[in-house]
């Protein structure tokens, strides 16, 4: 058993490195980079909702940031982009650790409130500051990889975007065996018990925030510089804030993994739609459909029913009178 | 000073239009302390299907009425009873955001299916005209507007102050179990007040075809205006509610007419996060803000 549970998790990382060259074409890389991507994006955002239980709906808002930072230093500063993309993300966190100290302040539905809220503010400040970003026509960001196809391009993204996730899987694996993570799972649990058991709650969420921010906004710079155009309306979509919490909750919150399977489920099958169905708004009401089910019959997520049923019962189904012969042998 | 003038009197006229549209939010808070992100979306159905009867059957947009309230209450009802009952108590805040969350992506997608994602308008002769009282110009579309407002949310508190059904979904708001208690059905009361709740939402958009262009992601920005409205308001407070919507929608007016229209926008998210971060109760309603 321990030989199996620590062989899978490299197979599947040599499985996923090996994926480019296993498939019969680019778009099928370029699909596979848009799958990483999501599966990064919606770990970072479990490190706040997984942990915390503070669903938050406008997490696109530190995606488009993170990319409209990095193409703006890129395009309008002539930063080169490998410095771009991280003093872009750095900026996003701190912006995310402003922001967040006035945002947990509320629990609740009034959380998702004020992130759908925070979603539509950077929409309008985009759209509306026309001189520096361009506004709603959007913003052309060179390559930054002028020498390759569009296909070799796809395949770097890849990478890049592997190497995030396994960035952001590593980090929320540290937090979940630290104190932190326990601080923050208290709060899940009872906020006010934690509180008063001495976990220093406001800062914990505050750092959850701005540390999930972090990779969602590298993510971001890594697409800008990945598509080369930006459309506010896209970057800033509440859908794109939507599937990470969809990609999330369908895998299971509480889990590693979690985030990744629902990724790996739901980007595949947007693009299927996509093909399938053409450009139409149908997608819009599988998603939401799909939401609604996992809502009600499956807030836990896939990766719960299977722990549980692994698990069996948490407390073990012996008699007294064997227990009792296991002490005094 | 005129300039003034116009963006007061039109954001009062507004402000009327506002409080419409987030009365229904206020009740679904009020019933099962549930945020409805779907309202919006629910408004811009019934734009739609008012559309849809004006441009098929020819039919001025208030003759749809007497069939999209009632559908509208049963799908409220509906909603309810099938959907938000079902939800585990212990994390129905968080849990039915989303999953009206999912609702309005739904409608947002059929919308888009059927009618497409381009612009639709509905334009009467007589809502295209303006009134001008003392150099102030009043667009008969928007007066239209406001007295429909004041008329449905007359009604509104009409059933829920006299009637015996509002006195039950009244106690039911204030306190559940003491209303179940004294022999309330809290049940079925909480699944007629999302029925009226959204009754009001078909109501609310058959005026806004009549005022303004839409299209199926129009309400996306609804959302964020409406819940600044109803957190100024004081959560599940309609009267709260209503006071919002004027004063928001006169912040809105004077702002539009002195310095641009996304400033305009930008101060309902203004007042929301003043309102969360000062006053999370609310600033009208307080302590009181679920009683009536």
């Amino acid at each position: 058993m321990r030989t199996v549970s620590r062989g899978l998790p490299l197979l599947a990382g040599a499985l996923a490195i090996a994926y480019p060259w296993l498939v019969p074409n680019y778009y099928l890389v370029y699909a596979g980079a848009l799958t990483v991507m999501y599966a990064a994006m919606s770990t970072s955002w479990n490190l706040l909702g997984g942990f915390t239980g503070y669903v938050s709906l406008g997490h696109s808002a530190f995606f488009g940031l993170g990319a409209y930072g990095t193409g703006l230093l890129v395009v309008r500063l002539d930063v080169p982009w490998l410095v771009a993309l991280p003093v872009s993300a750095l900026l996003v966190t701190l912006f995310a650790a402003g922001v967040g100290i006035a945002a947990v302040r509320v629990r609740g539905a009034s959380f998702v409130i004020v992130s759908i809220a925070l979603v539509s503010m950077m929409n309008l400040v985009v759209q509306g500051w026309r001189s520096l970003t361009g506004g709603s026509t959007g913003l052309q960001v060179p390559s930054p990889f002028p020498g390759l196809h569009r296909g070799q391009t796809h395949l770097v993204f890849f990478y890049l975007f592997l190497v995030l996730l396994g960035v952001a899987l590593l980090a929320w694996w540290q937090i979940s065996r630290s104190r932190f993570g326990a601080g923050l799972r208290a709060i899940r649990e009872d906020e006010d018990k934690a509180e008063s058991l001495g976990v220093p709650t406001a800062a914990y969420k505050v750092a959850a925030f701005a540390l999930s921010a972090l990779f969602v906004a590298l993510a971001g710079g890594l697409y800008a510089l990945w598509f080369g155009s930006l459309d506010p309306i896209f970057v800033f979509s509440i859908l794109i804030g939507s599937s990470m919490v969809l990609m999330s909750l369908l895998g299971g919150v509480r889990h590693l993994l979690g985030p990744l399977l629902g990724a790996l489920i739901v980007a595949p099958a947007g693009e299927y739609f996509l093909i399938a169905l053409g450009e139409t708004q149908i997608h819009l009401t599988a998603t939401g459909l799909v939401l609604v089910l996992v809502v009600l019959f499956m807030p836990e997520g896939i990766l719960a029913r299977f722990a549980r049923r692994r698990a069996g019962p948490s407390i073990p189904d012996e008699s007294a009178d064997q227990r009792l012969q296991g002490v005094s042998s | 000073m005129s300039l003034l003038a116009q963006g007061l009197a039109l954001g009062v006229l507004t402000g009327g239009l506002y409080a419409l549209l987030a009365s229904g939010l206020s009740l679904y808070f009020g019933v099962m302390r549930v945020v409805m992100v779907a309202h919006p979306a629910f408004l811009f159905l019934a734009a739609y299907l008012t559309y849809t009867a004006h441009t098929v059957f020819g039919v001025d947009p208030f003759l749809a009425l007497p069939v999209t309230v009632p559908l509208f209450f049963a799908l409220g009802v509906a909603v309810q009873r099938l959907l938000i009952a079902r939800l585990a108590p212990e994390n129905v805040a968080m849990m039915s955001v989303l999953l009206t969350f999912g609702l309005a992506l739904t409608i947002e997608g059929l919308l888009g299916t059927f009618y497409t994602g381009s612009y639709k308008s509905i334009s009467m002769d007589y809502a295209t005209r303006s009134l001008t009282v003392a150099g102030v110009h009043l667009p008969y579309d928007k007066i239209i507007a406001f007295l429909v407002a004041a008329l449905t949310l007359g009604v509104l508190f009409a059933v829920l102050v006299k009637s015996r059904f509002g006195q039950a979904l009244r106690a039911t708001i204030q306190h559940r179990e003491a209303a179940r208690l004294v022999g309330i059905p809290t049940e079925r009361v909480a699944g007629h007040g999302f029925g009226v709740g959204l009754a009001t939402a078909a109501a609310g958009g058959t005026v806004l075809a009549l005022i303004t262009p839409f299209f199926p992601a129009s309400h996306w920005v609804w959302i964020g205006k409406l819940m600044a409205v109803i957190v100024v308001g004081g959560l599940g407070s309609v009267t709260g509610a209503a006071l919002a919507a004027v004063l928001l929608g006169v912040v809105e007016g004077v702002v539009l007419v002195t310095v641009d229209a996304t400033w305009a926008t930008m101060m309902f998210y203004v007042f929301l996060f003043l309102a969360l971060l000062v006053r999370p109760q609310g600033f009208f309603g307080g302590r009181l803000a679920h009683r009536f």
